[in-house]
This record gives C-alpha cells, sequence and structure tokens, in this order.
C-alpha cells in the first residue's frame, strides 16, 4: 500500500514538475534584472522615469532583432558597466559571490555529521 | 534653551552610566552585593535617557529650527504626528532612540533578575553600561541631535514625503527594540563567559529576552515590507536592498539563537555556539547599522546616511569584535558535542545549518559589491536574481527539516514514521496539482517550493489535531510559527508565479483594453490637503470575465516644501487578489503612464508572516504562566 502511494507520487511529482511548466522568453524578466541608474534601488521594471523608460525601448528593440538575454546584458553592461545589471554574471572574479554560501553549506553539514558519527565508535 | 537641556541630559546621563559601571564592579570585587543602589541608578538612567529624547521631539513639535536636526528634517507647516515622527525618521534622532532601548533594557534585565546569580547579573550590567556610554559618546560627540546652527532658518527644509506615512513611523522603533535589544543578550553572554554561568540557568534567564525581540525583528520587518508595498509604487515588498538585508542578518541569527537555546535548555549542551549567536545578533546589528549610516551602500534608505559617521561606527564595531571574541577565545571551553542520528537535537542543529547558510548568502550578497570596488575598480549589483537564485533551491529541505524536526524526540533516534510521510507527500503534490489546474504551470523549482511548503502546512495542521485528540503536549509557539512559514513560502511562490502587470499611456477619456480586463481613465482632478496638493486620477476598472468593477484613484502627489513628488499607488485588496494601480506624469504631454498590477494572495503574506511573528509572543505567555 504505501508502496503503490510512494510510486504513485513520484509519478504526480514528475508530472507536476515538467509536463506543465513553460519557459517563456519574457521582457519582464529582462527589465527586472536592469538597474535604473537614476533612481535608488530600483529597476526599471518598477521605476517610472524617464531612463527607465528609455532603456526598456531599448531592450524591445533588441528583443526585436532577435538578441538574446545575454547579448542584451552584454551590450548594456559595455555601455552602463556591470553595475547595471543586478545578476552579477558568474565569472571567476565573482567565483566567491556565487560558491561561497554553497561551500559554507557543504562545510555546515559535515560539522553536523561529525558530530553524529562519534557515537557511532 | 532645548539645545542646553538636551546637553544637560546627556552628561547626566554620562555620569549615571559611568556610576552604574563603578557600583558594579565594586560590588563584585567587595562581595558585598548592593543591587538596590544599582537598581536606582538604573532608573535613573533609563529617564535621563527619555527626557534626552522627549527633549528633541519637544524641539520637534515647537519647531525649533536653531537645531540643526530639527531644521533638516522638519517644516512648521507639517502635520502634528509627522512633526513627532521626524524626531526619530533621521540619524541623530534614532541614535536617542536606540540609547533609551539599550538603558531601559538595562534596567529591565536587572530586575527581572534580580534573584538570580548576582555576579553574573552584574558583569552584565557592566556590559551594558560600557556599550550605553560607547554610543553615549558618539551621539553627543560625533552626532549631537542638539547641535545649533547660526543664524536661526526662518523655517526647516522638510521631512522627505515618501517617510510621512504612519508605517513608516513606527517601523523604526519596532525595528530597534529588535535589534538593540539584542545587545542584553550580548553582554549577558560575555558576563556568562566571564563569571562562567553557563548552565541551563543561563538559557531560561536569557531566552524571554530573545524571544521578545525576536517578535519585534520580525514585526519591524513586516511593517518595513508593507510600506514599501503601498508607498514606493512598484508593487513588490522585498528587494533585497542591502538595507534590508541589514535587517534580516540579525533575525537569522535571533532565529538560530531561539533554536539552540532549546538544546542548552534541556541537554547542557551547545553553549559554546549560543554564546557566539548571542554575540553575532548584535555585531550584526551594529554591522547594519554601519552598513546604513555611512553611504557605503547605494539603497532606498540612503535618505539617512552621512560618512563620517561611519569611521565611530566602524572604530566600536572593530572593538566591540575584537574584545567579545577575545573574551570568548579565553574563556570557553573544549566542549564535545555527541548526538544521535535523527535526534531532536540533529534537527534543531539542521535549523542553525540553514539559518547559517541564509545568513552567509546574505551578507556575501550584501558586502561583496564594496570588495569589488576598492580591490577591483569594478562596480557589480548585487540584486533579487543572485538571491532568488541561490536561496529558493535550499528552501526545499529546509521546509521537510521543519515539518520533521518537531516529530523527533529527544537524546534518542524515534523511528520515524513512514506512512505519514509518504500520505502526507502525496496530499501535497495532489493539492499542488489541482493548484496547477486552478492557475496554470508553474517553474519546475516553484512546483518542488509549494509541494514542500505544503508539506510543512499539513505537517503542521496534524500536529495540532493529534495533541489535542491524545491530549499530548504541544508547543503551541512552535506550531504555530511553523505553519506561518509553511503558508508564506507557499503564498510568497504563488504571488511571485502569477502576478500579473501591464503598463499604458492614457489620456483622460481613453480606454485600455488588454485579456479580459479594461481600464478607463474618466477623470483628473486636484485636491488640496495639509501639506501637498494631490493630482489624482479616477479610473475604472472592469473584469469582463468576472464582471467584477472597481474604482482605482492613484496620485500624484506634489508636496511643497521642499518641493516633491511622490506617486501614490491605489490599492484594492480582497481575499484572492489585490488591484494594484499607480500613475505617473509624462513630461510635456497630456498622456498619463499607468501601471496596474493583479497580485494574487497579497493580504495572506502579510497574514501568514505575522503568524510567524505570533509565535514569539505565544511563548512569553507560557513562560509567564
Amino acid at each position: 500500500m504505501i508502496k503503490n502511494i510512494t510510486k504513485l507520487s513520484l509519478i504526480l511529482l514528475f508530472l507536476s514538475s515538467n509536463a506543465f511548466s513553460e519557459s517563456v522568453f519574457d521582457e519582464a524578466k529582462i527589465f527586472k534584472n536592469i538597474r535604473c541608474l537614476v533612481c535608488q534601488g530600483q529597476s526599471i521594471a518598477d521605476s517610472n522615469s524617464e531612463f527607465a523608460q528609455t532603456i526598456k525601448i531599448v531592450v524591445r528593440d533588441q528583443i526585436k532583432e532577435g538578441k538574446n538575454e545575454k547579448e542584451i546584458y552584454d551590450f548594456l553592461s559595455n555601455k552602463f558597466g556591470e553595475w547595471i545589471i543586478y545578476k552579477p554574471k558568474f565569472n571567476y572574479r565573482n567565483s566567491i559571490l556565487w560558491l561561497l554560501p554553497y561551500l559554507s553549506l557543504i562545510l555546515g553539514g559535515i560539522l553536523i555529521y561529525k558530530f553524529l558519527r562519534k557515537r557511532k565508535n | 534653551m532645548l539645545s542646553n537641556i538636551g546637553n544637560i541630559f546627556f552628561i547626566l546621563n554620562i555620569l549615571v552610566t559611568i556610576s552604574i559601571i563603578y557600583f558594579c564592579y565594586h560590588s563584585v570585587r567587595d562581595k558585598k552585593y548592593n543591587l538596590a543602589k544599582i537598581v536606582k541608578l538604573s532608573i535613573l538612567q533609563s529617564t535621563f535617557a527619555i527626557m534626552t529624547f522627549a527633549t528633541l521631539i519637544a524641539a520637534f513639535i515647537i519647531s525649533d529650527f536653531s537645531l540643526i536636526t530639527v531644521y533638516e528634517n522638519s517644516h512648521s507647516a507639517k502635520p502634528l504626528f509627522y512633526k513627532i515622527s521626524g524626531a526619530w525618521g533621521n540619524h541623530e534622532g534614532s541614535l536617542l532612540l536606540w540609547i533609551s532601548i539599550m538603558s531601559i533594557f538595562s534596567f529591565l534585565y536587572l530586575i527581572i533578575n534580580e534573584k538570580s546569580n548576582s555576579n553574573s547579573l552584574l558583569i552584565t550590567t557592566v556590559c551594558q553600561n560600557f556599550l550605553i556610554l560607547a554610543f553615549l559618546f558618539f551621539s553627543l560627540i560625533n552626532s549631537n541631535p542638539f547641535s545649533k546652527i547660526l543664524p536661526i532658518p526662518p523655517d526647516g527644509l522638510g521631512l522627505n514625503p515618501i517617510l510621512q506615512d504612519p508605517a513608516l513611523a513606527i517601523h523604526p522603533p519596532l525595528l530597534y527594540i529588535g535589534f538593540v535589544g539584542s545587545s542584553i543578550y550580548f553582554s549577558a553572554a560575555l558576563s556568562s563567559l566571564i563569571t562562567g554561568y553557563n548552565n541551563k540557568n543561563f538559557a531560561i534567564q536569557i531566552k524571554p529576552w530573545v524571544k521578545v525581540t525576536w517578535f519585534f525583528q520580525s514585526l519591524g520587518i513586516i511593517v518595513g515590507s508593507i510600506w514599501a508595498y503601498y508607498e514606493l509604487g512598484w508593487g513588490g515588498f522585498w528587494f533585497w536592498d542591502p538595507v534590508e538585508n541589514a535587517s534580516l542578518m540579525p533575525w537569522f541569527a535571533m532565529t538560530a539563537l531561539i533554536h539552540s537555546l532549546i538544546i542548552l535548555e534541556r541537554r547542557e549542551s551547545l553553549y559554546s555556539w549560543v554564546i557566539i549567536l548571542c554575540l553575532l545578533t548584535f555585531i550584526l546589528s551594529v554591522t547594519g547599522t554601519f552598513l546604513v549610516r555611512s553611504g557605503i551602500l547605494n539603497s532606498v534608505h540612503t535618505f539617512a546616511n552621512d560618512p563620517s559617521r561611519g569611521l565611530y561606527i566602524l572604530v566600536l564595531l572593530f572593538l566591540m569584535v575584537v574584545i567579545s571574541f577575545a573574551i570568548f577565545f579565553t574563556k570557553t571551553k573544549k566542549e564535545t558535542y555527541i548526538f544521535e542520528n535523527f535526534s531532536k537535537e540533529v534537527f534543531i542543529l539542521s535549523n542553525n545549518w540553514f539559518m547559517a547558510f541564509y545568513l552567509i548568502t546574505v551578507f556575501i550578497g550584501t558586502v561583496y559589491p564594496i570588495f569589488t570596488e576598492v580591490l577591483l575598480n569594478n562596480k557589480i549589483s548585487v540584486g533579487p536574481p543572485f538571491y532568488n537564485l541561490v536561496i529558493a533551491p535550499i528552501i526545499i529541505p529546509f521546509l521537510f527539516f521543519m515539518a520533521l524536526g518537531p516529530n523527533s524526540s529527544w537524546i534518542k533516534f524515534k523511528s520515524f514514521d513512514k506512512k505519514k510521510f509518504v500520505i502526507v507527500l502525496f496530499l501535497s503534490i495532489i493539492v499542488n496539482l489541482a493548484m496547477i489546474k486552478f492557475f496554470g504551470g508553474l517553474s519546475t523549482l516553484s512546483n518542488l517550493i509549494i509541494i514542500s511548503s505544503l508539506f510543512l502546512i499539513i505537517y503542521s495542521i496534524l500536529d495540532f489535531i493529534f495533541s489535542a485528540k491524545e491530549k499530548k503536549h504541544l508547543n503551541i509557539s512552535r506550531a504555530v510559527s511553523h505553519l506561518g512559514f509553511g503558508l508564506l513560502m507557499m503564498f510568497i511562490i504563488i504571488n511571485h508565479n502569477f502576478s500579473f502587470e501591464k503598463d499604458a499611456n492614457l489620456k483622460v477619456g481613453e480606454t485600455e483594453k488588454f485579456e479580459s480586463y479594461e481600464i478607463t481613465f474618466s477623470k483628473l482632478r486636484l485636491d488640496k490637503r495639509e501639506n501637498y496638493n494631490a493630482l489624482i486620477g479616477d479610473f475604472i476598472f472592469k473584469d469582463r470575465k468576472s464582471g467584477i468593477v472597481r474604482n482605482l484613484q492613484p496620485e500624484i502627489r506634489i508636496y511643497n516644501d521642499p518641493e516633491t513628488l511622490t506617486y501614490e499607488a491605489s490599492i484594492r485588496t480582497n481575499i484572492f487578489r489585490d488591484y494594484y494601480l499607480t500613475m505617473s506624469n509624462i513630461d510635456r504631454s497630456d498622456f498619463y503612464n499607468i501601471k496596474f498590477q493583479n497580485k494574487p494572495f497579497m493580504i495572506w503574506i502579510w497574514i501568514s508572516a505575522i503568524i510567524i511573528s505570533l509565535g514569539g509572543i505565544q511563548r512569553l505567555f507560557i513562560f509567564k504562566k
């Protein structure tokens, strides 16, 4: 009985995770990742400044030209600096930023595991 | 006049603080415990601290522009309520609030624990008063709220209009009780190290303080988010802004502390780790203050910064870290921890494990841009996409641990109820599928988070039902907070995935149609209010599918002193969704840019977050019984 429910659960889990998920190329997602340089801590999606409106037009044009997300970000970083993109690039310079959280997670796991092992010996 | 009174209170306060340290030191040295005298001095200290603060509030009420702080942050035409809240809406004034809270906590800790270990209590008071002294000097020398300006200006510069809001009037005091209050267990931890008072009584003694500060910290964060949601006009409530992060980091440390304190209390283990968390909470609070006040970070809160202050806080922070950890490393004894697999201890430790991960992620994300700018001369932004990407996957195991942990038992391994696990998981998946049917598709990650939060929600509800049925003891506060967290995660994910946004440029009389909605810009009118003029747009919103019609009235507010424009969102809330509309003017045209948002289950996000925080005071009621 339990086994059957487990199997069924796994199948349903698989269904819910894949069959129904959709990934769309979404301009709102790009807008949310671009900092409005004249505002205080807002993305261009959230701002109604003239700067934000202009960049939105630029991004829409580039999407029409068929550029992908990365190309658009590269274009903007070249023009305004990396500061304009909210999601830092994953490169060797930023490796500490991206990896340290997970390293600490693994380290913490090992630490707790060590507390467990002593009992067994 | 008020300037002199304020400064006199300052000096008196410093004298009283020094004498408290002196008398405590003497009592400890001579082993003659005369608490009565120290209690009296503490009453005096709190009174002076409050009087100093009250003097500044009085200066704001009567608009005494001979004080720079009042001149820079107030205006004679401002409503009285915002004149008063302006007193702590700036750096100098908020420091007085800071000092008052530290003094009151010092006094309360003293009288509540009067009958406990005197040595440890006195040393705690000494540590706390050294901290108070440091902040008194900081306030008096570097950030004196009573500094004068000559010639006296005819009127003030005014308070930033976005701060003229009731939520923002109570946000700083709530948050301050949280993270300034944590100074008391910073002091208690140092005292515990020095006096060797490290048994279970220590845990019991600081527990209510951790809970109270945790409760207020949570509320402060919630109120700040609600304010950001309706006032900043972008429809979001959390931007992973450096200043939001600064309030979140001590919260993670406090949450970890609440959990590990249970182990110290029940098993008399994990002492060193508890001490580290006590120290860390207040250190992170001061770090947050440094990041915010020094202006080293670019954020929405930059209305409150000045580079010159940073140095003092940095030096203070450095001293605090060095001294406290020097005491820690000389006094702490090596402990060995041995825990059984799947025992409650291990589950509680796993809470600390996740908290440490969230804390480190947020800390790295907040300070990393400073390093790249200084060392590599490359300014980068670390924004919401980073935090969402790094943190979201780790929420899934965390939610499962949160559900399973409370059902484990102390010391030993309790055979784990596989049947319950599978059935609850099955139910969660079914509910998730029903949601997909109802709302539409989600990404894999979102699905998994919803399933795991449903798992936690169902487990917590079952805990309530079984304990009522079998009349078993239930830790209600734990069950309430965990349930609240499950709900919060679920509603955030649904809200995040199914929020709908549309912007358009409209003239009066025009209608915009999109999907099943239509919005008509029917009228524009001007309204004169107490200290601003409001340009109000009347919009009629129609949902053709459900037949819902709503009037929405976003505003553009024109404040005159100083002239500033703010955009007021119009929000219609019901239990299923918020309709959110903002409007802004487009230069040199009759068109207005409107942004419409449909945000599902918004109110449930606030309710869930408040449920989490209520767990903190529920514990207190039990404590008093």
